[in-house]
């Protein structure tokens, strides 16, 4: 029996060390390393974004990339391991999407490309002084960061609140950019005479109690690009929907969940201009520490149609102002 | 090939995290408590470091300083059972519960960055190993030591029967205590060291590492105990389970699997590893009971 057992170990650990061996090898130009550190809609568009441009423009010239994609599960640790394996096996570029994979990238290699993506605020994230666009070294990329002044005036025009009205603004306090996001977005409505209350939760654990509580307290909420917000919008529509409190999204995959506007970004652009970067790189057209942080030129204010009817809101005039509608599927 | 490349970085990520598996030995293995702390004092170990680092600390200072703040943690849950008699599993989830808050206090914010260390860093990978096999010889040295005096002996008895030890005169409550502080301590310098390691201190960092922590105590004692049981060897065990527990994560990432597959397949590593000896012992084993019972028979 023992030698049967052993004989099985020896076996699947040679299969494995095959198999490993077998991927090493590739025929593509280039090798593209893609870490993720969530899959949900906002973060997949980005990648699906950047591989498509930075396939379309190396095939102009004749090149050929291979994606070595990998999502950390939201586990931070599993972030430097995935990072580990890029850098070890040398791919030519790697793609962070999402902060704290940024920061494992910058820790684990000061010679490999880095392009970031969704990261709301590069010095921030990477505690950068006198932060001015460029961040220099290996690192570049794009930032999802919408115009946030301009997001809360839209709150105030469409829901038409004066002074004196209650926002609450609802974020995951393990979030790195969204305190960023609340504090830009809360200084501007106060500066027009709103009270702002600050709402803050752990986990989707206590995300029901929080939002149940800002809905009693507000007259609107307002919520950022918060992965975690983005992970439980249901919980969101639930406790709001009944207390016909309106919800503002920072983007559009949360609106459509359960926000009634957004003025948002599209993950896609984003990801399409870090692909394009990367080709530049690649093709040894531009050098990565001169590049400066690049955002969507374009936001595009969007509503969702099912929660402004039963908020009240007339759609009629959002579409008049030319707002895009976001149709959801009951 | 590129899994024989990525070899160095789970070494590196093993020797780190095997300080924290040393320190969860400590409660586990020599004081029988399961102690759910270490979750949160590794992110305190990560955050005091992180930040009097960046305020311009001297490393080894701020090193120190997490090691402390660590064992406060396990002087909180020490005296959450001790005092107040709460079940040492509860008293472990409680503190992990605090010191989320504390933790985001520390940091100020959900994630910190760390970078410009000179001692452990992605980037340079081979003073990376060397410096935590430094870390993990001479606390394992220490603690070697440490146990073998009275006090370390008597916290080594306290584990193994607690109402004998208390018969014999043992302050079982201060040998409980004194414990956890160690365990904590050392779990928090380990956290101070990842956060050097993976560039940030995130308030998340330590969700989910006792299973890692046990994992590794799992794994290396089953096989080190063929060995010898001397207690250095166990501790060194202890630190070669976490190598080789990082070993197969990064060679299962390799692979290409799905990752959200990974935490099951966390799960099952430990389980195989734990089913071994039983199933040695059970299905395995040659059964020389019944021998020796048709052969008294016969008397």
């Amino acid at each position: 029996m023992k030698k049967i057992i052993s004989i099985l170990v020896a076996l699947s650990l040679v299969v494995g060390i095959c198999l490993s061996l077998a991927s090493c090898g590739s025929s593509a130009d280039f090798t593209v390393g893609i870490c993720q550190l969530t899959p949900h809609a906002a973060l997949d568009a980005a990648t699906q974004g950047f591989k498509d441009a930075l396939e379309a423009e190396l095939k102009k010239e004749g090149k050929t990339v291979e994606f070595k994609y990998q999502d950390a599960g939201n586990d931070i640790p599993t972030c430097s391991t995935i990072i580990g394996t890029f850098v070890s096996s040398s791919v030519d570029l790697i793609l962070a999407n999402a902060t704290p994979v940024l920061q494992a990238a910058k820790s684990a290699t000061n010679t490999i490309p880095i392009l970031g993506t969704s990261i709301t605020e590069y010095g921030v994230a990477l505690e950068l002084e006198g932060f001015d666009g460029v961040v220099g070294g290996n690192v570049s990329g794009t930032s999802d960061l919408a115009p946030l002044d301009e997001q809360a005036q839209m709150m105030i025009d469409i829901l038409g609140l004066k002074e004196g009205a209650k926002v609450g603004l609802l974020y995951c306090s393990s979030e790195a950019n969204s305190k960023y996001q609340v504090d830009v977005v809360s200084a501007y409505l106060e500066s027009k005479g709103l009270v702002c209350t600050e709402y803050k939760f752990s986990d989707s654990n206590d995300l029901t109690t929080v939002a149940t509580k800002a809905a009693d307290e507000s007259d609107a909420i307002y919520v950022p690009t918060d992965n975690s917000v983005a992970d439980n919008t249901g919980i969101i529509y639930n406790v709001c929907s009944p207390k016909n409190v309106p919800v503002y999204a920072g983007e559009e995959g949360i609106c459509s969940g359960c926000g009634f506007a957004t003025l948002s970004i599209s993950y896609y652009n984003i990801g399409k201009k870090t692909g394009e970067m990367a080709a530049k790189i690649l093709l040894e057209k531009e050098d990565i520490s001169t590049m400066e942080i690049q955002y969507d030129a374009s936001p595009v204010k969007k509503y969702n149609k099912k929660i402004c009817d039963e908020l009240g809101i007339d759609t009629d005039a959002l579409d008049a102002l030319g707002y895009e509608k976001i149709v959801t599927e009951d | 090939m590129d899994f024989i490349n990525a070899l160095p970085y789970s070494i590196s990520q093993g020797l780190i995290w095997g300080i924290m598996a040393i320190g969860v030995y400590i409660t586990y293995k020599i004081l029988d408590i399961a102690d759910l702390t270490v979750d949160g004092s590794l992110c305190t170990g990560g955050a005091t470091f992180a930040v009097t680092y960046a305020a311009g600390v001297n490393i080894w200072l701020a090193l120190l300083i997490s090691l402390l703040v660590g064992s406060l943690a396990g002087l909180l849950t020490g005296i959450l059972h001790t005092v107040f008699g709460i079940q040492p599993i509860l008293a472990g989830i409680l503190t992990q519960l605090i010191l989320w808050s504390v933790n985001l206090t520390i940091l100020g914010k959900a994630n910190k960055p760390v970078s410009n260390s000179p001692i452990i860093s992605m980037a340079n990978i081979l003073p990376t190993i060397l410096w935590s096999l430094l870390f993990c010889t001479v606390i394992v040295g220490i603690l070697y030591f440490f146990f073998g005096t009275e006090i370390g002996c008597s916290l080594r008895a306290t584990g193994n029967n607690e109402k004998m030890s208390r018969a014999q005169g043992i302050n079982v409550n201060f040998n409980k205590v004194l414990g956890l502080m160690i365990s904590n301590g050392l779990v928090a310098l380990s956290g101070a060291l990842l956060s050097q390691y993976q560039g940030s201190a995130d308030i998340k960092m330590g969700t989910g590492s006792i299973v890692i922590g046990l994992a590794s105590i799992v794994i290396g004692t089953t096989i080190v105990s063929k060995i010898s049981s001397n207690f250095a060897v166990q501790l060194i065990g202890t630190v070669l389970g976490a190598i080789i527990y990082y070993t197969i994560y990064q060679f299962v990432i390799n692979l290409g699997l799905d990752a959200n597959l990974l935490k099951m397949l966390s799960a099952l590593i430990v389980a195989v590893f734990l089913a071994i000896p039983y199933c040695k012992s059970t299905y395995f084993s040659k059964k020389k009971v019944k021998k020796e019972g048709s052969q008294n028979a016969g008397n």
